[in-house]
């Protein structure tokens, strides 16, 4: 199981990045609706459970704007 | 800001929220695989001096990372940073610039640290061209290559850098690409470790100038075409010439121990401290 966190205001945007969505084995990543503020869009995902925790989107994503943890963690609000 | 934070973040400065590159440019990739390998090995922050020249791959260390950085003048981060070690050699001094400081403006000092073999990780981001000035021809620059400077294609032959400091004596070289990164970041873990001067070559995408001049496309279309065209160091020394057009060998292509030159600087201050004492005893 694992968790596949967008930090959306990271992205730069699928529209000229989109390295996480060409990377990802089983193409998890689907376009945004809404827009970061930054005007980016970023990803979504689609379904976290065919995911193999291969990490290429978060080691591949330019502005570090992806984290995948392994295991379901109950978010902690800071 | 989001409320969960990527784990690197707790290496980079907490009022810097964005890079400054364009999407989708390697550069990010590059920093990030620069802050994985610090933190796979356990190092502080505290012990680094980064520095970097001028050029958008320049922008990697400062002002993302939280440590000590030097963004210096365009081509000299080798020089400076050779100051930094020989000044205080218990830093760990990382350069990180572009193709166009450390090969063009900055390749002697490049060519002569690795012929002196200072104790400096270099991190080369080879995107091809000068990105941050608007996308002229740079001695990276494949041949043939149409740019604002070479409007009927560039005529020049491009240099193979990580070849250069072999030659030059390096003891640590390797090269790969935006499309390989854990190979990376394993490289500059090792370069990191190296006692003695390390480069690490990586060739990184540019999708505004390189891609606009190029019509190489869009990022991820870079990675694909560094995904396809790539090819290890080991399989490439039985190719000749011609079958490497277009290639891009990869790999760790060299990986020795030799004598260091901060080291030696600072066992002759400890030999002549001794000798001054014996002197002044008599
Ligand atoms: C002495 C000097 N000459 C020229 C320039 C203009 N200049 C700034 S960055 C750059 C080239 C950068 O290319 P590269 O190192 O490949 O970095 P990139 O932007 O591609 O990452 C040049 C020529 C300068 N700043 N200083
Ligand atoms: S970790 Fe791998 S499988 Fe999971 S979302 Fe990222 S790229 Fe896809
Ligand atoms: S790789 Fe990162 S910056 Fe690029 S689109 Fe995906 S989340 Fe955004
Ligand atoms: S111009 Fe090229 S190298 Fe510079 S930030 Fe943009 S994509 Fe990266």
């Amino acid at each position: 199981m694992s968790e596949i966190i967008i930090l959306k205001n990271s992205c730069k945007g699928i529209e000229d990045c989109g390295i996480c969505m060409s990377v990802c084995p089983k193409n998890l990543f689907a376009p945004s609706h809404e827009m970061n503020e930054r005007g980016f869009l970023p990803p979504r995902v689609i379904d976290e459970d065919p995911c193999t925790v291969c990490m290429n989107c978060m080691v591949s994503c330019p502005d570090m704007a992806i984290v995948v943890a392994k295991k379901k963690k109950t978010k902690e609000p800071k | 800001m989001d409320a969960i934070e990527h784990p690197l973040r707790k290496y980079t400065r907490p009022h810097v929220t964005r890079t400054t590159t364009c999407p989708g440019c390697g550069n990010g990739i590059v920093a990030q695989a620069i802050l994985r390998a610090i933190d796979e090995l356990g190092l502080e922050m505290d012990d680094f001096v980064f520095v970097s020249g001028i050029g958008c791959s320049a922008w990697i260390p400062s002002p993302l990372f939280a440590a000590d950085t030097l963004h210096t003048t365009h081509g000299r981060p080798v020089a400076f940073a050779t100051g930094v070690k020989l000044g205080r050699p218990d830093m760990n001094v990382m350069v990180v610039s572009g193709d166009g400081d450390l090969t063009a403006i900055g390749g002697n000092h490049l060519i002569h640290a690795a012929r002196k073999n200072i104790d400096l990780t270099v991190v080369l981001v080879n995107n091809g061209i000068y990105g941050m000035t608007g996308g002229q021809t740079a001695p990276t620059t494949p041949l043939g290559l149409t740019t604002i400077t070479s409007p009927y294609g560039t005529m020049e032959h491009p240099l193979d850098i990580s070849a250069t400091i072999v030659a030059a004596g390096a003891p640590f070289v390797a090269r790969w690409t935006t499309a390989h990164p854990r190979q990376l970041t394993r490289s500059i873990k090792k370069g990191l470790q190296k006692k003695g001067f390390a480069m690490i070559e990586a060739i990184s995408q540019c999708p505004v100038q390189f891609g606009r001049v190029s019509k190489l496309g869009k990022a991820t279309d870079f990675l694909q075409h560094y995904k396809k065209n790539s090819i290890s160091f080991s399989k490439a020394s039985g190719l000749s010439r011609e079958e490497l057009a277009g290639r891009i060998v990869i790999g760790e292509f060299v990986d020795i121990e030799k004598p260091e030159l901060s080291s030696q600087w600072m066992d002759l201050k400890h030999q002549m401290g001794q000798e001054a004492q014996c002197h002044n005893k008599q």
